[in-house]
C-alpha cells in the first residue's frame, strides 16, 4: 500500500464474505490496511449478489462485491491449515459465524497471532432467542421499528430498498474494531478478544430516541403517509422541470424563507403555521400549493436560492445524475474502481477525509484467488 | 493487565463543540469506550437537542434537562459552559484544546470563523490536534455552506429514488437518516485519525460529508447505474430477485417476509402449507404470479398474530419479522435477553431507557456509564481541576455570565 496511510501496518482477514464484513473491511483497505479475503473455492457470497455486470461471468460479475472489494487481496483456501496460514499475524479476523462453529476459533487465532481481535458480524449477535433466526435487511428494519413509520397509514409499511441495515453494521463493526485497535496500540488492552456485533442492534441507532419517547409516554411516530413525519412539515420531495426538489422546514424562519422563495405569502400570513405540527395537520392543502408552485421551475435554481435564504433545500439527484452533481465532483466523492473483467467504473469513496493521510479513492479489485499463490507458500497449499 | 471493559480509551481527551444528533453521536461512541469527552455549550447557546423553543417558562421548568434526544446522545460526557463570544471564554476553550487530542464540531460553516476559531487557531495552541469537522455536505465544494438536516442529506444523496412505489414521489425512509449515519462515520473518522496521531505524533484536519456517508445505503442503485446505465426500478415492496418479498397483514399488525433463496422458500412453504404453494415452486413463476402468491401468503398471515407468525416462519428457516412499533422494542424478547436496553435514573426526567453500545467484548456489553450531564455540570471539575482556575476566578466567570449552570434567553442583539 501507499506509504503514510492511516491504517498501514494492520492486517485484516475477512472470512465472512458478507456485505457488512465487506464494508467494514473496505474501510480498512482503503485507508492502507492489508485486507485479505479468505474465500472458499466458489468465492464469497458477495460475489453472487446482484446487480451484475452485463457480459461478465460468475464469480466476477457482482457489482456489490466490486464496490466492497477495492484494495483487497483474494486467496482461496481449501483446508483449515491454509486458513490458519492466512491468519498468521492478522490484527483482525472478521467472520459471520454464530456459536462454536466458526472458521477460526479465538484459541486457534491466538496461536497464530497473539494480539488479534476476532470480529463477528451477524444478524442477531452471538446469543439470545433470535441468534439462530434467519436475517435480512428488512427483518432488521422491521424489528427495530424503522419501517413501521413508512408508507400510507392504512396500507402495508414500506420496505426500504437495498442493503442498508448491513452497511450500517459494517460501519458499526469498524468503529468497534478500531476502538480495540487503538486500545491495543496505546497499551490499555492486550490478548485475543472477541467482538460481537449484531446487525439488528447496530440499526437501533435510527430508533433509540423514539424508544425513549415511547417509554416516557410522549407522542411517537406512526405511519402517516409517504414523506410525512411527525412533528414537522413540509419535509418532502416535489417534481420540478429539471428533476426533484427536496424540502425540509423546521423553524419559523425557514418557513418564512420557503414562503418568500415560492411567493406563498398567503401561507406565511397564517399565524398558526409558524408551528410544524399545525402545518402537518393541513399538509394536504399546503402540499398542493407547494407542488403547483414549483412545477415547471428548476430544482437546482430553487435549491440555490432557498439556501441563500437559509432554507435547507436540496436537489434529489437520480442515480444517473448523482456522479455529476457539482458538489460531489468537486469533493472527489467518487473514485475509479478497476477490475480485470468488468473494466473501470466510478463508485463512492470513503466518506470522511483525513487531509493529512487521505484514503485511496477507488482502486483495484482482485479476481477470485488472484493472490493465493502470493499469500500461501507452496508447502502450505493442499495438493 | 486488563483494563475495565469500557475504559480502554481513557488516555484520550476530546473537546466536543458539536450539537444536535450527528456530532454528539460520534463522540458518544468514544465516550462509551472510555475517552474523556468534554462537551462545550454556553448558557445562551446550548445544544439545540436540549430543545429549540426556549422561553422563560421552558427554562423555569428545567426543560433543557428533560429532552430525550439530548439525553440519548450525551451520556458519559462532561459538560462545560463557555461563552465563546467573549475573550475569556474563548481563551479557556483554547486552554482546553491545548491539553486535548481532538476537537469535534458540526456548526454551520460561518460560526467558528465569526468566533475567530478554527483548525488553524487550534493548531496554534496544540500543533498535533486532530480536528473533525462535520457539516452536512463537508467543508469544501460549492455546497459547503449549505444548511442541512438529516433529511436534506438523504434527499441530496439520491436515496429516495430507490424506495417506494413507482407512482409515489421519491420516498424518504427516515426523518433524519443522515444524522445517525454521519454520527457513526464521525466516530470511525475520529478513531482512524487518533490511531494515526498515536502512531506518528501527527494531528490533522478531518472532514466528513453527511450526504456522502449515505452513499453506501444506496450502493445497489449506484452500482447498477454504473454497470448497466440504468437505475433499479421502484417496485414498492416487490423484488426482482426474490419472492415472497413484502409486508403481510396479520391479525394485529404486519409481518415482513424476504425469501432470498430456496431454503427460505421451503421455510415459507413449510409454514403456509406445501399444498397451497406447490404451484409456485419455480422462482420465475413466483415473480409472474406475485399478486396471487402474496394473496396465498396473506391468507395464512392474516389469521395469526404477527409475533406468532414470525416465530413459526423462523422455526422453519424463513426470514420473517414482526413490524414492531417503537413502544414494543423494550419488550422484545431478544433485545431484552441481550441486555440491549438499560434503564437509568436521570435527575430531572426520572427513569429512562438507553440503548447500550452495540458491541459485546468476550460476551460482555460495554458498561452504560453515567447519564447525560446537566448544563455546565463539570465547570468546576474541568476548569478548576484540569486547567487549575482558582475559586475566585470561577466565581467571577460565573458572575460575568461566561460560565453557568442555567440556560438564559439570548438578548435580541445576540440573535
Amino acid at each position: 500500500m501507499t506509504n503514510g496511510m492511516a491504517l498501514e501496518g494492520l492486517k485484516v482477514l475477512d472470512v465472512a464474505g458478507t456485505i457488512a464484513a465487506g464494508y467494514c473491511g473496505k474501510l480498512f483497505a482503503d485507508q492502507g490496511a492489508e485486507v485479505v479475503l479468505a474465500e472458499p473455492p466458489e468465492g464469497f457470497p458477495t460475489r453472487h449478489l446482484p446487480p451484475f455486470a452485463p457480459g461478465v461471468a460468475a464469480p466476477e460479475a457482482s457489482g456489490i462485491h466490486l464496490y466492497l472489494s477495492t484494495n483487497k487481496r483474494s486467496a482461496v483456501y481449501r483446508r483449515p491449515t491454509e486458513l490458519l496460514a492466512l491468519a498468521r499475524e492478522a490484527s483482525i479476523v472478521i467472520d459471520a459465524a454464530v456459536g462454536d462453529e466458526r472458521p477460526l476459533s479465538t484459541s486457534q487465532l491466538a496461536a497464530v497471532s497473539p494480539n488479534a481481535l476476532l470480529v463477528s458480524i451477524t444478524w442477531f449477535g452471538q446469543d439470545g432467542p433470535y441468534a439462530q433466526f434467519q436475517g435480512t435487511d428488512a427483518v432488521c428494519q422491521a424489528l427495530t421499528s424503522q419501517i413501521d413509520w413508512l408508507g400510507e397509514p392504512n396500507e402495508e409499511p414500506m420496505i426500504p430498498g437495498g442493503y442498508q441495515a448491513q452497511f450500517i453494521a459494517g460501519v458499526t463493526a469498524f468503529v468497534g474494531a478500531m476502538g480495540q485497535v487503538l486500545a491495543r496500540e496505546i497499551g490499555s488492552v492486550s490478548g485475543t478478544d472477541h467482538l460481537d456485533v449484531s446487525i439488528l442492534e447496530s440499526n437501533l441507532c435510527f430508533t433509540e430516541i423514539e424508544v425513549m419517547r415511547a417509554y416516557k409516554g410522549m407522542p411517537t411516530r406512526t405511519r402517516i403517509g409517504v414523506n410525512r413525519f411527525r412533528a414537522t412539515y413540509p419535509l418532502g420531495i416535489y417534481p420540478c422541470s429539471d428533476g426533484w426538489l427536496g424540502v425540509t422546514v423546521l423553524t419559523p424562519s425557514q418557513w418564512d424563507g420557503l414562503c418568500r422563495l415560492l411567493g406563498l405569502e398567503n401561507l406565511a400570513a397564517v399565524k398558526k403555521y409558524r408551528e410544524g405540527v399545525a402545518r402537518l395537520r393541513d399538509a394536504d392543502e399546503i402540499d398542493r400549493q407547494i407542488a403547483e408552485n414549483v412545477r415547471g421551475k428548476s430544482a437546482k435554481e430553487l435549491s440555490e436560492r432557498g439556501q441563500a435564504l437559509g432554507v435547507p433545500l436540496a436537489i434529489v439527484p437520480t442515480m444517473e445524475q448523482l456522479v455529476d452533481v457539482d458538489q460531489y465532483v468537486e469533493r472527489g466523492a467518487f473514485g475509479e474502481v478497476r477490475h480485470p473483467d468488468i473494466g473501470s467504473v466510478q463508485l463512492p469513496v470513503t466518506p470522511f477525509r483525513l487531509f493529512g493521510c487521505p484514503a485511496v479513492a477507488g482502486g483495484s479489485v482482485a479476481r477470485l484467488g488472484e493472490d493465493t499463490e502470493a499469500l500461501l507458500a507452496p508447502a502450505e497449499v493442499a495438493p | 493487565m486488563r483494563m475495565s471493559l469500557s475504559k480502554f480509551l481513557n488516555d484520550l481527551r476530546i473537546v466536543d463543540l458539536s450539537m444536535g444528533w450527528a456530532g454528539p453521536l460520534a463522540t458518544r461512541h468514544l465516550a462509551d469506550m472510555g475517552a474523556e469527552v468534554i462537551k462545550i455549550e454556553s448558557c445562551t447557546r446550548f445544544d439545540w437537542f436540549r430543545g429549540w423553543e426556549a422561553s422563560q417558562t421552558w427554562i423555569d421548568e428545567d426543560q433543557a434537562e428533560k429532552h430525550p434526544p439530548f439525553l440519548a446522545m450525551n451520556r458519559n460526557k462532561k459538560d462545560v459552559t463557555l461563552d465563546l463570544s467573549t475573550e475569556r471564554g474563548r481563551d479557556l476553550l483554547l486552554r482546553l484544546v491545548a491539553v486535548s487530542d481532538a476537537v469535534v464540531e458540526n456548526f454551520p460553516s460561518t460560526v467558528l470563523p465569526k468566533l475567530n476559531l478554527g483548525y488553524e487557531v487550534f493548531r496554534g495552541v496544540k500543533p498535533e490536534i486532530v480536528m473533525l469537522s462535520m457539516p452536512g455536505f463537508g467543508s469544501t465544494g460549492p455546497w459547503k455552506d449549505y444548511r442541512a438536516y438529516g433529511s436534506t442529506t438523504e434527499q441530496a444523496a439520491g436515496l429516495p429514488h430507490l424506495s417506494g412505489r413507482p407512482e409515489w414521489p421519491p420516498a424518504m425512509v427516515h426523518i433524519a437518516l443522515g444524522d445517525a449515519v454521519a454520527g457513526l462515520n464521525g466516530a470511525a473518522a475520529l478513531l482512524v485519525a487518533l490511531r494515526h496521531l498515536k502512531r506518528t505524533g501527527e494531528g490533522q484536519f478531518v472532514d466528513l460529508s453527511h450526504a456522502e456517508c449515505l452513499f453506501p445505503l444506496g450502493a445497489h442503485g449506484i452500482v447498477e447505474q454504473a454497470l448497466t446505465g440504468s437505475s433499479p426500478p421502484r417496485l414498492g415492496n416487490k423484488s426482482r430477485y426474490c419472492a415472497p418479498h413484502g409486508a403481510y397483514r396479520c391479525k394485529d399488525g404486519w409481518i415482513v417476509i424476504q425469501a432470498e433463496n430456496e431454503d427460505h422458500w421451503y421455510g415459507v412453504k413449510s409454514s403456509v402449507g406445501w399444498h397451497k404453494l406447490e404451484s409456485f415452486d419455480d422462482l420465475q413463476d413466483r415473480f409472474a404470479r406475485s399478486d396471487e402468491l402474496d394473496a396465498v401468503v396473506t391468507s395464512w398471515t392474516s389469521t395469526r398474530r404477527a409475533d406468532d407468525a414470525m416465530l413459526e416462519l423462523q422455526s422453519n428457516g424463513a426470514p420473517a419479522a414482526m413490524v414492531r412499533h417503537s413502544k414494543h422494542l423494550l419488550r422484545d424478547r431478544h433485545l431484552h435477553a441481550r441486555g440491549a436496553w438499560e434503564i437509568r435514573v436521570h435527575k430531572f426526567l426520572g427513569r429512562i431507557p438507553h440503548v447500550v453500545s452495540p458491541f459485546r467484548i468476550n460476551g460482555n456489553p460495554l458498561a452504560l456509564g453515567w447519564p447525560a450531564p446537566t448544563l455546565g455540570k463539570d465547570n468546576k471539575k474541568i476548569l478548576g481541576g484540569l486547567l487549575g482556575i482558582g475559586k475566585r476566578q470561577l466565581d467571577a466567570l460565573e458572575r460575568d455570565g461566561i460560565i453557568g449552570r442555567r440556560p438564559r434567553l439570548r438578548k435580541a442583539s445576540q440573535e
